[in-house]
């Protein structure tokens, strides 16, 4: 994949007043090496990049593209969007787009989302009013008493040989008919005034994803405080009083010891974390609504819980020793398979860092309720996934794990892991609620995961993210046609 | 020569009592019934010329009414004028489904409905 790095290397000499040049000699290259790192021709990492950084007088992390990279991710989505299909250029476009004008990339963005709250509102919104039961009374009292005062009102127009009698009770029903309306009217009135009425944002799952995506999915702040509570005395043995506690509770049998256990573990820690996720909350931008800051807050709570029951530097240790082996890990640290892919999404702590995965939770619609991508690996947000990852072919054969390496269009390789998993077990009024997880490594760190013993890694499954992004034309699963030629 | 007798089905007194007004000044004989079940009671009893049946009735529904006096050997013929207070083709559709003759969509006007059952009345359907 091309970096971004060099666009903004451009940039940030030009501000410091220096030719190709002069920089190319304070970090050690030629000139027209940097000339092509420049023009994102060649990639610049490792050593190079803090000579580079120290050249131009900056922080490494000035350099980095993760953000650009996030924001491209966001476009191609907007392309691939069918609403805006016949758009005639690909995805290279967003790249120098994306460098050249980062503010209006990331004004369009934010338009796009906008757009896609707006459609979710007025779906939201047309479907209250088509199926809403006081509405639809509402209408209904509307046309009858109209129909009364049609009625009566053209018998009293046009009748001639009405006795007086005949003409207050056509008039009493006009009245009374009308004061009726005038009830409805009102009551329609006050249910549209109603806050409640508002249709709540689609996007408030959007803005708890911004908000894990600006954190890297890793919160120093909720480490320290999930081990304050292991630490505090008061809260000794309440680890393993929660284990107790579910393991013994048979009054919600739909639910998992892990789950109950979790639930528990949170619910006791909530005291303790509220004033740090409520700093997070109160104080990141993209929480623009109740609801969202509402998710964020269960979310982060979430967080804090796993992070007791999986500490950070032993979890990251086991999952070392055990090669990401979710089985065993779940196993040790006695929690449930959803809850350790969770995790080891989250070991991105800075100078401790596990295996970068990107995690993605599925229903068996294809209904993505969980993402948290990688950035070679961007996750679709509204559309369907390629239907040849694992996480889709896992609903096959539940409870079994299903590997293989991809490879997408643009060469980058990966591995591919999934399970699909009961949500909570079958009754006979509940059908079975099953859910795929899957994770996703690059390829190169395949070699540290257990789930990639046996398979042959020169054996990669041709793959895209989305239909209409990708360019295999002769792809047999194909569902929609690509965008681009 | 008796006069033509008219059913009016329908649970709003204030449009039944419009309703009989103008059709007994149209010259009809006209019944009324708030209800599904007190329809099927009248219908069992006397011979009418022609229905007119709301959809949206307490209990037995308009369309069960419908229902049931097309299954009924001596009813299978009766014109039966449909009133919808919704105008939605769901209930249009079920009600063509189960042998409506003519559709009168509330809020209608008396001279439209008069001149309906007149033509049923007389045997012309259109």
């Amino acid at each position: 994949m091309r970096s971004l790095a060099g666009s903004k290397i451009r940039a940030l000499r030009k501000n410091a007043g220096l030719t190709q040049g002069e920089l190319a000699q304070r970090t050690g290259i030629s000139p027209s090496y940097l000339n092509l790192i420049e023009m994102n021709k060649r990639t610049v990492a490792g050593a190079l990049i803090d000579r580079v950084a120290a050249g131009l007088g900056v922080e490494r992390s000035e350099l980095d593209d993760t953000a650009e990279r996030r924001t491209i991710d966001g476009l191609n989505e907007l392309l691939s969007d069918p609403a805006f299909s016949g758009r005639p250029q690909g995805p290279s476009t967003d790249l120098e787009f994306v460098s050249r004008h980062p503010e209006w990339a990331d004004l369009l963005l934010r338009v796009y989302r906008a757009f896609i709250d707006r459609n979710q509102s007025v779906l939201a919104l047309a479907d209250r009013l088509n199926r809403d039961p006081f509405l639809g009374e509402s209408v209904h009292r509307i046309l009858t008493n109209v129909t009364a005062i049609r009625s009566a009102s053209e018998i009293l127009e046009t009748d001639d040989r009405l006795s007086d009698a005949q003409r207050s009770r056509f008039l009493r029903i006009v009245a009374a008919d009308s004061e009726s309306l005038s009830a409805t009217a009102r009551a329609l009135a006050t249910f549209f005034d109603n806050p409640e009425m508002r249709v709540q944002s689609g996007t408030a799952m959007e803005q708890v994803d911004a908000l894990m995506l600006d954190s890297d999915n890793y919160f120093g702040e909720l480490e320290q405080v999930a081990d304050d509570f292991r630490k505090r005395r008061e809260f000794a043995g309440a680890i393993a009083g929660a284990c107790d506690a579910a393991s013994e509770e048979f009054n919600a049998p739909l639910d998992s010891v892990e789950s109950r256990r979790f639930r528990a573990i949170m619910q006791m820690s909530t005291p303790l974390a509220q004033p740090a996720v409520m700093r997070l909350v109160g104080t990141h931008p993209a929480l623009a609504s109740e609801e969202a800051r509402s998710y964020a807050a269960s979310a982060l709570h979430a967080y804090v819980a796993a992070a007791i029951l999986m500490p950070y530097e032993q979890f990251l240790d086991a999952t070392e020793r055990r090669r990401y082996d979710l089985d065993a890990l779940s196993r040790q640290f006695a929690v449930s398979y959803e809850q350790a892919s969770h995790r080891l999404a989250t070991l991105r702590r800075p100078g401790a860092e596990g295996v970068r995965f990107a995690f993605m939770r599925s229903d068996p619609s294809g209904y993505i309720t969980k993402r948290l991508p990688l950035p070679a690996l961007p996750l679709p947000r509204y559309s369907n996934a390629c239907p040849l990852w694992a996480i889709y072919a896992a609903f096959q054969s539940p409870g079994a794990t299903v590997r293989s390496f991809g490879t997408l269009p643009g060469g980058d390789r990966f591995l591919f892991f999934a399970r699909a998993i009961e949500k909570r077990p079958q009754t006979v009024a509940f059908p079975r609620h099953l859910l795929s997880i899957m994770l996703v490594c690059p390829a190169a760190d395949a070699s540290r995961v257990v789930y990639a013993d046996g398979l042959d890694a020169q054996v990669s499954v041709p793959v895209g993210t989305t239909c209409r992004m990708c360019p295999r034309h002769q792809c047999g699963h194909r569902q929609e046609a690509p965008l681009f030629l | 020569m008796s006069k033509t007798r008219v059913l009016i089905v329908e649970d709003e007194p204030h449009i039944v009592e419009s309703l009989s007004f103008i059709l007994q000044r149209a010259d009809f004989e006209v019944d009324t019934a708030l209800d599904g079940t007190e329809a099927l009671r009248r219908l069992s009893r006397h011979i009418y010329s022609v229905l007119i049946l709301d959809i949206m009735l307490p209990g037995i529904s308009g369309l069960d009414v419908l229902r049931a006096v097309r299954s009924d050997r001596a009813l299978d013929r009766l014109p039966v004028i449909v009133l919808t207070a919704k105008g939605q083709a769901a209930d249009r559709s079920a009600a063509e489904a189960f042998g409506a003759t003519a559709f009168i969509t509330k809020p209608f006007s008396n001279t439209e409905i008069v001149e309906r059952v007149c033509q049923l009345a007389a045997g012309v359907s259109k």
